[in-house]
C-alpha cells in the first residue's frame, strides 16, 4: 500500500480501535502508566506507516519496552546496566510461579513485560488485517462487544467509547471494502472514483452518528436481564457486588448507605396469607452517620418450635391470630417473619438461632449447619393498636424502659448535624405526645419536596452525614434514606426508634387453592424495604412508614375524643397511592385530558410489554426460530409445491420455467452455477455428481428451447419425467 | 462434448487431416471453422512444426487449388496479385495472375515482407477481389488464406499493424506436438511423405454449398446478446487499450455458426462462443502498455471477460 492519506488514516483508525481496548484498562484496574502504553501502540502503528527498516523497528520497540520497565520498577538509571541483571532475575523468579500456575504471584515486572508483547502482537494483528487482508470487521465487532460488556458489567461508561467505536469502526471498514472493490475489479484508483465513494460514506457515518447521539432515548421498557446474570453468578444475592451499583434484595452489610441500585424481579418467596403484611428479617439499632451496624451480638439456640422471642408486640395489645406459609425461591437460611411472630412450623425438626439484638432468627439443620428450607408456616399476631394508648407516652419513663435500652435506641454519632434535631423539633413543635410527633415526623416525609427515587441517589462524601444530605440537600431517594431519617430525627427527639429491614408485602398472585379465605402473595427482590419501629413502653414496637408511596397496613383504633367509637380503621402514611412495583412508576402521570392521546397508547403498550414480555419474548422466540426453519427448510418443501405445481401441466412449453426452476433448486441444495458457466458444462458437472445423465439430456432439450426457439413436440412428458427425478434428488 | 455428433463429411476431412498432421485436431478443426466461415486464419509459431502440411493437407481434402507465396522484404504486390505484361503478338495487355489467384493460399511469415504488399494481399482478403491496373479481378471462390507470422525474430519485420489484424477471423498457435506425437512424425517421415496420398474429400462445389448452408444457422438473440455483451466488455476492460469492433462481433457469430455444423447443430450454444472467443477476439484487442508490462495478455484478458458475462439462461423477456 502507498504512503498517502488513505493508509494514513487506516494506521490512524486502528491505533484508535486499539486505544478503546485500553482506555478502561486504566479505569478498572490498578494499572499505572497506561499512557506509556498507548505510546507504545502509537510508537508501533508510526514505525510501520513510515516503514521504517524493521531491524530498526525491533531495536526500537525493545529499547522502549525495557525503558518503560526501567522508570516503571527500578529506580537505577537506564543505563546502569545493573537493573537489567536485576530485571532478568525477577523474570526467572517468575518460572516457578508460572509452573506452579499461580497466576496471581506473577510478579508486575513480568506483567508489565507481557503486557507489552500483548500490545506488539496486537498492533501486528491489526496492521496485518487491515493492510494485508483489507478486513477489520471481527476486530471491531469484538472492540463492540468488548466495550458493551464492560459498560453492562462494571462501572466503565461506554457513552462515548461507543460512538468513538462505531464512528471509527465503520470510516475503516467503508474504506477497507472500497480497496477491496478496486482489487477485485481491478480498477485503478483515481481520485474521481474515491471521491465518489469517500463523500458519502463521511456523510453517512456523520449522519448516523449524529442522529444517534441526538435522537430521544426511550428508557428500556423490558427489565434489565443483568441482574439475572448476575443473580446466577452469585446466588442468594446476600453478597455485594464490589461495584458502585447495588441491586435490589435483601443484603446484610449496610454500614454504607446510599446511592442508586438496580431493580430485580426474581423471585424471593411466596406467602399464602389472608392478607398483606410486611415481612422483616432484622432491625439494626446503631447509626453511624453513613449507615446501620448492629451495637452487639448476643445469640442463643431455640427449637425450632419453640416461641421465638422476637415479639415486638406486648401483652397490652389487643391482637388476633393469623398463620400463613411461605414457598421460598431462594435459599436463605434465616427466618422471614412477620411482627408478631410466635412461631414457626418446619417440615423436619430444625433448631432456630436467635440474635437478640438484631433479632435476625437463623435456621439450622441436624447436623447445626445452616439450611436453607423450601417452606415454613409462621404463626403471628396482628396487633390493633388503640390510639388513645399509644398517645399516652410523652416522655421516657425510667420505670417502664431502663436507660440503658433509652441510650441504645436514641443512639447517635457524635457529629451529627445539629440542624437534623432543629429540623425535628420544628416538625413536632405542636405535638406532645410520641405518637404523634412520630406520625408528624411520618407525614413531613410526605411533602412534595421528597421524591422516591431509586437511579439518581447519592452516596454520603467522606464528611457528609448520610441523613442531612437527604434531608437538606438531595431530598430524592429511596427507602433507606426515607427510613433512616425517621428513625434519626426520632432519637434527636429523645424517642426511641430503631431501623428494621424485610419486605413488603408484594403483589397478589392467586387465590388460595387450600383455604378460599387466602391468597397467595409474591414478594420479588424488587419489595426488599426498610422501615422504622418506634418504641412505646405501654405498646411495645410500632412500626411507621415514612417512604414516600409505601403503606404498612397496621391497624390503630383513633377512638374519637368524647368517647364514640370509631370503626378501625388502617392508617398509613399519607401516600399518593400504593406503588410497590418500581417499573410502573415510569411516566405513569396523564398529563393530558385527552380521553385519546398517543402518550397513553404508548404507555398502555409499553405496560403490555412490560407485563407480557416473558410471553412476548417467548412466541417471537417462537415465531422467529419457526420461520428460520421454514426458510432452511425451503430446500425441502418449494420443490414439492413446484412437483405438484408441474404434475398438472401439458403443454411442452412449461420446459422453460420447470427448468429454471430445477436451476433454482439445485442452487439451493449447494450445486451452484457460476455465471460465467454454460448449462452444457453445468449440467455435466450435475451429472457426475450425481452419477446419472438425465440433466445432460434435459439440458439438451432446453438448450433447443432456449437457443433455437424450437422444441420437439410431445417432448413435455419425457422431460417432466427427468425433470422430476432430479428435484426428487436434491430432496432426498 | 462427446455426445456431439459430428457434421460426417467434416469429419472425414478432419481425419484426412489427421492422416498427414499428428495430433494438433484442435488446429485442424479451427482452420477448418475458418474455410467454413469464409474467412481467413493467422497462425503464429515458429518454424517447422507443420503449419504448411496442415494448410496443404486441408487444400487437398477439399480439392483446392493451393497456392504458397513466400514472402521476402523484396516481395512486390504484383508478386502477390498478377501483373499485366505486354504480349508482343497479341499486341495488348495480358494479364498474368499472381499466387493469390488460388483457393487456398499460404501466406508465409507475413509479416517480413513490406507494408505495400501486405496490404496487397490484406486487401485481396477483405475485398475478394485484386485491382490491377484498373481493372477489377474476382479472386476465386472459396477463398481462404492462411498467414503465418514468426513471433522469434523481430529484426528487419514490418509487424502487422491492429487495424488489418482484424482482417483475420481467426488467430492461432500451433504448438509442439506432444513426445509421442512427436515420435509417430518420424515414423512417418522414414516412409513416402502421406501427403502424395491424400484424396479430395469433397470438391470445390460441395464445400460452397456447405459455406452457404453455415449461414443459415441459427443465432438465436439470447446468443446475439451473449456476444454483443462480451464484445462490449472488452472495449470497457481495465488494461485495454482498444477493444473489439463489431467487425469483431460479427466474426465470432460466423466462427460460432460454422463451429455449431461442425457439430451437427443447427443452432449456437453460449459454449460455441465461449471456446471461440479467444481466437476470435484476442488478436483484436490492443493492451495498454501497463498491462503488457504487468505480463497480462490479450487471451488471458478474454478469458476473463468471458467468466465474468453472465451466460443466458432465459428467454429475453419482450
Amino acid at each position: 500500500m502507498k504512503r498517502n492519506l488513505q493508509s494514513f488514516l487506516i494506521y490512524l483508525f486502528g491505533f484508535l480501535l486499539l486505544w478503546e481496548w485500553l482506555r478502561p484498562v486504566e479505569q478498572l484496574t490498578t494499572t499505572d502508566h497506561i499512557e506509556m502504553f498507548i505510546l507504545f501502540i502509537l510508537l508501533s502503528f508510526g514505525v510501520s506507516f513510515l516503514r521504517v527498516r524493521w531491524i530498526w523497528r525491533l531495536i526500537l520497540k525493545i529499547w522502549f519496552i525495557l525503558y518503560s520497565v526501567n522508570s516503571f520498577h527500578y529506580d537505577l538509571g537506564f543505563f546502569q546496566t545493573s537493573w537489567l541483571l536485576s530485571f532478568l532475575q525477577d523474570i526467572s523468579a517468575n518460572f516457578s510461579v508460572i509452573l506452579a500456575q499461580d497466576w496471581t504471584g506473577i510478579n508486575n515486572e513480568l506483567r508489565t513485560l507481557l503486557f507489552f508483547i500483548l500490545l506488539w502482537l496486537m498492533v501486528y494483528l491489526i496492521q496485518y488485517w487491515l493492510i494485508n487482508r483489507n478486513r477489520i470487521f471481527v476486530f471491531f465487532f469484538m472492540t463492540l462487544i468488548y466495550i458493551t460488556v464492560l459498560d453492562t458489567f462494571t462501572l466503565y461508561s461506554a457513552n462515548t467509547a461507543i460512538v468513538r467505536t462505531v464512528a471509527v469502526g465503520f470510516a475503516v471498514m467503508g474504506m477497507l471494502t472500497y480497496y477491496r472493490i478496486l482489487v477485485k475489479e481491478e480498477v485503478g484508483a483515481n481520485s474521481s472514483v474515491t471521491r465518489r465513494w469517500m463523500r458519502p460514506l463521511v456523510i453517512m457515518i456523520a449522519f448516523s452518528v449524529i442522529v444517534g447521539f441526538a435522537a430521544p432515548k426511550f428508557q428500556p421498557i423490558w427489565p434489565d436481564p443483568v441482574p439475572y446474570i448476575k443473580a446466577a453468578g452469585d446466588k442468594g444475592g446476600d453478597d455485594k457486588i464490589g461495584t458502585g451499583v447495588s441491586k435490589v434484595g435483601y443484603g446484610t452489610d449496610d454500614s454504607q448507605l446510599g446511592g442508586p441500585f438496580i431493580g430485580d424481579n426474581s423471585v424471593v418467596f411466596r406467602s399464602e396469607a389472608e392478607q398483606k403484611n410486611y415481612w422483616k428479617v432484622e432491625t439494626k439499632d446503631h447509626y453511624t452517620g453513613k449507615g446501620w451496624i448492629p451495637s452487639g451480638s448476643t445469640s442463643f439456640r431455640i427449637d425450632g418450635d419453640e416461641l421465638i422471642p422476637v415479639n415486638s408486640i406486648p401483652s397490652t395489645v389487643e391482637t388476633r391470630d393469623e398463620s400463613s406459609r411461605l414457598y421460598l425461591f431462594m435459599d436463605y437460611d434465616h427466618l422471614i417473619y412477620p411482627a408478631g411472630i410466635q412461631r414457626a412450623q418446619f417440615e423436619r425438626e430444625y433448631s432456630l438461632e436467635v440474635d437478640s439484638i438484631k433479632e435476625k432468627v437463623s435456621i439450622f439443620g441436624f447436623n447445626n449447619k445452616p439450611i436453607a428450607p423450601d417452606a415454613y408456616t409462621v404463626e403471628f399476631k396482628i396487633p390493633k393498636y388503640e390510639a388513645a394508648e399509644l398517645r399516652e407516652t410523652s416522655a421516657a419513663n425510667p420505670g417502664q424502659m431502663d436507660a440503658e435500652f433509652i441510650a441504645r435506641y436514641t443512639q447517635l454519632p457524635e457529629n451529627l448535624p445539629e440542624r437534623i434535631k432543629e429540623l425535628a423539633e420544628s416538625i413536632t413543635a405542636d405535638e406532645t405526645n410520641w405518637f404523634d410527633k412520630a406520625k408528624a415526623i411520618e407525614r413531613h416525609f410526605g411533602g412534595s419536596e421528597f421524591r422516591y427515587d431509586q437511579k439518581d441517589v447519592a452516596v454520603p462524601g467522606e464528611n457528609d452525614d448520610y441523613v442531612d444530605q437527604f434531608l437538606f440537600d438531595t431530598k430524592s431517594g429511596y427507602c433507606d434514606n426515607f427510613s433512616t431519617s425517621m428513625a434519626v430525627m426520632l432519637r434527636t427527639l429523645g424517642i426511641p426508634a430503631r431501623w428494621v429491614k424485610g419486605y413488603t408485602g408484594g403483589d397478589f398472585q392467586e387465590y388460595s387453592d387450600g383455604d378460599s379465605s387466602k391468597s397467595v402473595y409474591e414478594i420479588t427482590n424488587n419489595n426488599a424495604h426498610s422501615w422504622v419501629e418506634v418504641y412505646f413502653p405501654n405498646q411495645g414496637w410500632v412500626p411507621f412508614e415514612p417512604t414516600k408511596g409505601f403503606t404498612n397496613d397496621v391497624s390503630i383504633n383513633f377512638a374519637n375524643p368524647d368517647g364514640t367509637p370509631a370503626a378501625a380503621e388502617t392508617t398509613a402514611a399519607p401516600a399518593p397511592k400504593p406503588q410497590q412495583n418500581v417499573r410502573d412508576e415510569s411516566g405513569t402521570s396523564p398529563e393530558s385530558d385527552n380521553s385519546f392521546s398517543f402518550n397513553l397508547f404508548w404507555l398502555s403498550v409499553k405496560i403490555f410489554f412490560s407485563n407480557n414480555w416473558k410471553m412476548i419474548f417467548i412466541l417471537s422466540v417462537i415465531v422467529i426460530s419457526a420461520a428460520g426453519l421454514i426458510f432452511r427448510l425451503r430446500g425441502k418443501w418449494i420443490p414439492r409445491l413446484y412437483l405438484l405445481q408441474f404434475r398438472l401441466r401439458k403443454k411442452d412449453e412449461n420446459m422453460g420455467k420447470a427448468y429454471l426452476v430445477l436451476l433454482e433448486q439445485l442452487e439451493r441444495y449447494g450445486l451452484k452455477r457460476k455465471e460465467g458457466q454454460t448449462l452444457r458444462n453445468y449440467a455435466a458437472y450435475i451429472d457426475t455428481f450425481y452419477a446419472s445423465k438425465e440433466m445432460s439430456v434435459l439440458t439438451d432439450r432446453y438448450e433447443r428451447y432456449l437457443y433455437h426457439q424450437k422444441l420437439p413436440e410431445g417432448t413435455w412428458k419425457d422431460s417432466r419425467e427427468l425433470w422430476e427425478n432430479l428435484i426428487k434428488k436434491t430432496i432426498a | 462434448m462427446a455426445r456431439e455428433q459430428m457434421n460426417p463429411i467434416i469429419e472425414k476431412i478432419l481425419l484426412n487431416i489427421e492422416k498427414v498432421m499428428i495430433g494438433k485436431r484442435n488446429v485442424a478443426e479451427l482452420s477448418l471453422i475458418a474455410l467454413l466461415a469464409e474467412g481467413h486464419v493467422l497462425l503464429e509459431d515458429v518454424p517447422g512444426v507443420g503449419k504448411t502440411m496442415m494448410v496443404r493437407a486441408l487444400a487437398k481434402s477439399v480439392n483446392a487449388n493451393f497456392r504458397r507465396i513466400q514472402f521476402t522484404p523484396d516481395l512486390l504486390p504484383s508478386d502477390v496479385t498478377g501483373i499485366s505484361i505486354y504480349n508482343p503478338k497479341e499486341m495488348e495487355f495480358q494479364f498474368r495472375p499472381g499466387p493469390l489467384m488460388g483457393n487456398i493460399i499460404l501466406a508465409d511469415e507475413i509479416n517480413r515482407t513490406s507494408p505495400k504488399t501486405q496490404s496487397a494481399l490484406l486487401e485481396g482478403m477483405e475485398e475478394a477481389s485484386v485491382t490491377i491496373d484498373g481493372i477489377t479481378h474476382r479472386l476465386q471462390k472459396p477463398f481462404f488464406v492462411m498467414a503465418t507470422q514468426n513471433p522469434i525474430e523481430y529484426e528487419g519485420t514490418y509487424p502487422l499493424p491492429e487495424a488489418q489484424l482484424d482482417r483475420f477471423l481467426l488467430k492461432m498457435k500451433m504448438g509442439y506436438p506432444e513426445v509421442d506425437e512427436e515420435i509417430e512424425v518420424l515414423n512417418r517421415a522414414q516412409k513416402v511423405p502421406p501427403i502424395e496420398e491424400l484424396f479430395p474429400v469433397i470438391d470445390l462445389e460441395g464445400l460452397l454449398a456447405l459455406q452457404k448452408e453455415i449461414k443459415e444457422v441459427y443465432v438465436d438473440d439470447t446468443i446475439k446478446r451473449y456476444i454483443v455483451d462480451i464484445v462490449n466488455m472488452t472495449r470497457r476492460y481495465p488494461g485495454v487499450y482498444l477493444g473489439a469492433s463489431p467487425r469483431g462481433s460479427i466474426a465470432l457469430m460466423k466462427a460460432a455458426q460454422a463451429y455449431a455444423f461442425m457439430y451437427g447443430r443447427d443452432y449456437v450454444l453460449p459454449d460455441d462462443i465461449q471456446y471461440l472467443a479467444p481466437f476470435v477476439l484476442s488478436h483484436r484487442i490492443i493492451l495498454k502498455s501497463e498491462a503488457k508490462f504487468e505480463g497480462t495478455s490479450a487471451e488471458e484478458i478474454v478469458n476473463r471477460v468471458i467468466a465474468r458475462i453472465p451466460v443466458p439462461v432465459q428467454r429475453l423477456v419482450k
